[in-house]
């Protein structure tokens, strides 16, 4: 289990949250402009990185708010928890 | 006095004895039956590692009689063996044992296929393994979180060493044990060592200690589940020190499982612990200078010692027993018990009369809990070992030396465990009834790698889960020539220590049972409540048809207050809600409501509910029941991504809501409230303030059902008050409840899908017919380009109403056939009290770029015909 610290409430058990795939997907400026390929390839492909990660997890048995995290992948460290639209800490 | 109660014999026990101690002075020594052969088994290792002393304490089978504590008024029980443990008529199997292969299991009982049901019945029978209770009171088992800097198992010399080590600084440190320090170890050295750390320990601030607690497994984390006489605790610590210690080596001989042959520790527990000596004349196999120890304990206890087996390091023992250099132990004589050794030297063998036979041989790691953290993710440095569990055969020095390294964070030395030597008979795997002969025979018949040798023998796959036989199977395939992989201990999991059943189910948070405000009052009413999602909910208060009938033509209530209920302002707020519904939000005047669909990015139907537009800007929004947390998540994930100022507020459980639906909804509302309800003031697709009977309300016109009907969303609290007051004033109109069996048929008459039972999750809103919730003339919403795309292509799948022959209410889930092939599939159907005939929804496959109109559904014949069946117009639901 990890102990995860929501920016909002401070660090609390893996169970009060939900997971929400990796974070800062940017919206195609033109999403018409896109081939069927491209626009699938916005749509459903992530990337699965051996290493940190950048997600998004919401407190949702807590303040219900959605945040950013940097993950490892291989241990599961949790390097940053910050808000949505902010930079991680270097 | 205290007294155990013991098959029906009163059993005295005294202070410091446990299950096995007391039984033991009592004169049982056959424990147990084995597996198989039901061989007889006594106490072996006296630290909880083998099977030998399970028993049944107070109804609970496979107790450890050897670490479980004794108390007054305790039940306890042999188990296994016809008609019992102490004369077992199937112990005529250990003779038939050459009619038993190895791989029996695999190779007997193939053919006919029935033999295997009928032998199944009689071997499970027969087998040892114990009853389970009756009647037992189910017990809750709870988890508890602890959250530490460094956790220490094991609270033996280098676990002790290792918790003041770590706690150096003021680190928070968490020690656990199987018993307690020092709990099961005869009076020498090494428990004077134990007692002056365990002090030091406790006057150590900032350690905290668990006795009784047993490291279950280690999993990713690392977190380490402890299971304890009450709770299991889940411990989340930074670093493990393991310190778990060694095992003496269980050596292979004829005979080895005899009772009256110990591993050196468990004789001389007996001996120093407990002061019982474990025969009257014993040899003792010296491998280890702790042989020493176990020589005094046991002299001291009474036992007359008649030969000493020593290897050359191992100075001679002052007693004056007889000291045989350089020889082994070839078999164990007896029936019941040891009677005689054969013990071989270079002049030849030797039989010695002995009633016990003490193996003081060399340790093996207990290293179940290491080896699984290796496989971990973040191995290395996290999880450590510390004393014997890494230096086997270690001295009291090296050990707190150890301990205090791995407290601190520091490496440990390590040394490899001895090469374990295989006799060339009797049981490797006492647990299962293993043999060497076994291992031989399956190796020959081509079973050639630990791991395989343990599937096909089941070696190490009984309850001391491979702590007496792991060793020795892997030194088994790595004699006959097995590579270093193929050699290999076999793979270490979970549990490394017995745990309960309930312990495993204990903090399983996601039964989480939601109730309305009103389920007592369902409950009051008749009704059969059954899980609906998270919810529990009413299915019928009797007679479904009945409550059917009240819909349709007089007027009913149904209890809806497990809709996800939202209040959405602040000042983009509307923009919010513009942007992510694919419908016109801008155009929906103060006081009307929609029907919404709600989309994924990808167009696919992710949940439905109601639009309110509330007179200051503000929007109240409905979901499904099961879709409300998932809704506001979504929500607020957008409002975040694009920085938009609006506020979400969740109300689904400060709300309560009553569907008033029938012919007759106005007339009952019109009794209990002064604001106008006529169709003109209050027509379908509005929503009002209405107080009905003093309660403030919000009242929807939609209609789920197809009938008038009129929502009110109330305050929580008052959903009763309000509840009853429409019984009551509508007694005369015929009022009574409907719950989720009569919905599933009125909603079907409608030709209304069930959300995730009639959808699929690529469903877009043109496979369910529902294109017109979709304003593609919006520039942008949510799922659009998605669904811009996706109308390009030909629709190859559809959601259509059906019409069935005969009674056809048991054809959910049947395929729909064409001409033989499958093209679809029934996911709703009812025979229709309202239409006299049977109807369901169904997914349709096309077919040459069409869609069937005949299939057929199991025997039934079904066709394809327009929705809703009922009222399609809508004229009744406009009312
Ligand atoms: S004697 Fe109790 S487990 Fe070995
Ligand atoms: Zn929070």
């Amino acid at each position: 289990m990890l102990l995860i610290r929501c920016p909002w409430c401070g660090p609390r058990d893996e169970v009060e949250f939900r997971y929400g795939g990796q974070a800062g997907i940017s919206y195609p400026s033109d999403p018409d402009a896109l081939s069927d390929e491209e626009w699938a390839d916005y749509l459903f492909m992530r990337d699965n990185p051996k290493g940190e990660f950048r997600e998004r997890w919401v407190h949702a048995h807590g303040c219900r708010r959605w945040f950013n995290a940097v993950r490892s992948t291989v241990t599961h460290e949790i390097r940053a928890t910050f808000p949505i639209g902010e930079e991680p800490p270097a | 006095m205290a007294w155990i109660e013991f098959e029906g014999r009163r059993v005295r026990i005294e202070a410091g004895d446990t299950v096995a101690s007391a039984l033991f002075r009592h004169g049982v020594r056959t424990f147990t039956r084995s597996i198989k052969s039901h061989r007889r088994r006594g106490l072996t290792c006296l630290t909880g590692d083998c099977a030998n002393c399970l028993v049944r304490v107070d109804d609970e089978p496979g107790m450890r009689s050897c670490i479980t504590p004794a108390r007054d008024g305790m039940r306890v029980e042999r188990e296994g063996g016809v008609p019992s443990v102490e004369r077992d008529l199937l112990a005529a199997l250990d003779r038939l044992h050459p009619l038993l292969p190895v791989g029996f299991y695999s190779k007997t009982f193939i053919r006919p296929r029935l033999a295997w049901t009928v032998a199944e019945r009689l071997i499970r029978g027969a087998t040892g393994i114990g009853r389970l209770p009756t009647g037992v009171r189910p017990r809750i088992s709870q988890v508890r979180h602890l959250h530490v800097e460094v956790l220490v198992i094991g609270a033996g010399v280098a676990g002790l060493s290792a918790a003041l080590s770590a706690s150096e600084g003021g680190r928070s440190v968490l020690l656990c044990d199987e018993g307690e320090p020092g709990w099961l170890v005869a009076p020498g050295p090494t428990i004077e060592r134990i007692c002056s750390l365990a002090e030091a320990v406790q006057r150590a601030a900032s350690i905290t200690t668990l006795w009784h607690h047993a490291a279950v497994g280690i999993y990713e984390g690392p977190l380490v589940p402890l299971a304890g006489p009450e709770r299991l605790v889940h411990v989340h610590p930074e670093r493990v020190v393991v310190a778990t210690g060694a095992l003496e080596s269980l050596q292979t001989f004829r005979g080895n499982d005899l009772p009256g042959v110990w591993l050196g520790r468990g004789a001389a527990r007996l001996a120093g612990r407990h002061g019982l000596s474990p025969g009257r004349r014993a040899v003792i196999v010296a491998e280890t200078a702790e042989a020493l120890e176990h020589l005094g304990a046991l002299g001291s206890s009474g036992s007359k010692l008649v030969a000493v087996v020593a290897s050359d390091e191992i100075p001679a023992p002052t007693a004056g027993a007889r000291v045989i250099r350089g020889g082994a132990v070839m078999a164990a004589l007896g029936r019941r018990g040891v009677r005689a050794v054969v013990i071989r030297t270079e002049r030849g063998s030797e039989r010695i009369a002995c009633d016990t036979l003490v193996l003081s041989t060399r340790r093996f790691p207990r290293d179940a809990l290491l080896r699984m953290a290796a496989d971990l993710p973040p191995s290395g440095e996290a999880v450590v070992g510390a004393g014997e569990v890494v230096a086997p055969g270690c001295s009291l020095d090296e050990a707190e030396q150890s301990g205090a390294l791995a407290g601190r964070g520091e490496a440990v030395p390590i040394s490899e465990p001895p090469a374990p030597g295989l006799g060339a008979e009797g049981l490797v795997c006492p647990c299962e009834d293993v043999s060497v002969a076994d291992l031989e025979r399956a190796w020959e018949e081509g079973w050639r790698s630990s791991e395989i040798l343990k599937r096909y023998t089941t070696a190490t796959m009984g309850p001391c889960r491979g702590a007496l036989c792991g060793w020795a199977l892997a030194a088994f395939a790595r004699a006959r020539g097995a590579d270093a992989l193929a050699s290999a201990r076999t793979t270490a999991r979970p549990p490394a220590r017995p745990v309960r059943l309930e312990q495993l189910a204990a903090g399983v948070h996601e039964v989480v049972e939601k109730r309305t405000g009103l389920h007592h009052l369902h409950v009051s009413r008749g009704a059969r409540v059954d899980w609906s999602g998270r919810w529990k909910r009413p299915f019928t208060y009797g007679d479904w048809r009945d409550e059917h009938r009240a819909v349709r033509e007089r007027v009913s209530l149904m209890d809806v207050g497990t809709l996800g209920k939202f209040l959405i302002g602040g000042p983009d707020g509307r923009e919010l809600l513009e942007r992510v519904l694919p419908c016109r939000v801008e155009s929906l005047e103060p006081g009307r409501c929609r029907y919404v669909v709600v989309l994924d990015e990808g167009g696919y139907v992710m949940d439905d509910g109601i639009l309110c537009a509330l007179g200051d800007g503000r929007a109240y929004l409905t979901s499904t029941s099961g879709g409300a947390e998932r809704m506001e998540a979504w929500l607020r994930g957008w409002a975040d991504r694009w920085g938009l100022r609006a506020h979400i507020v969740d109300r689904t459980s400060a709300l309560g809501a009553i569907n008033v639906a029938g012919p007759r909804a106005r007339e009952l509302l019109s009794r209990l409230t002064d604001d106008p309800v006529d169709a003109s003031a209050f027509p379908y697709g509005a929503h009002r303030h209405l107080t009905v009977a003093g309660v403030p309300c919000r009242a929807i016109r939609v209609g789920f059902v197809g009938e008038l009907s009129f929502e009110l969303h109330h305050p929580r609290s008052r959903g009763f008050e309000l509840w009853t007051a429409l019984e009551q004033s509508g007694a005369d109109l015929g009022v009574r409840p409907h719950g989720l069996d009569a919905l599933d048929v009125l909603r079907l008459e409608k030709g209304h899908p069930y959300l995730g039972q009639d959808t699929l999750p690529d469903d877009h809103p043109d496979k369910l017919g529902l294109g017109w919730t979709v304003a593609m003339d919006k520039p942008w919403f949510v799922g659009r380009v998605a669904l811009q795309r996706m109308r390009e292509l030909p629709l190859e799948r559809r959601l259509v109403g059906l019409e069935l022959d005969g009674d056809a209410s048991s054809l959910r889930g049947m395929p729909l056939a064409l001409d033989g092939r499958v093209v679809g599939r029934v996911t709703s159907c009812a025979l229709s009290p309202a239409l006299g005939r049977s109807i369901g929804l169904g997914w349709l496959r096309a077919v040459d770029g069409g869609f069937p109109q005949v299939l057929r559904a199991g025997s039934a014949q079904a066709r394809v015909v327009p929705t809703p069946f009922y009222d399609p117009e809508g004229v009744r639901v406009r009312a």
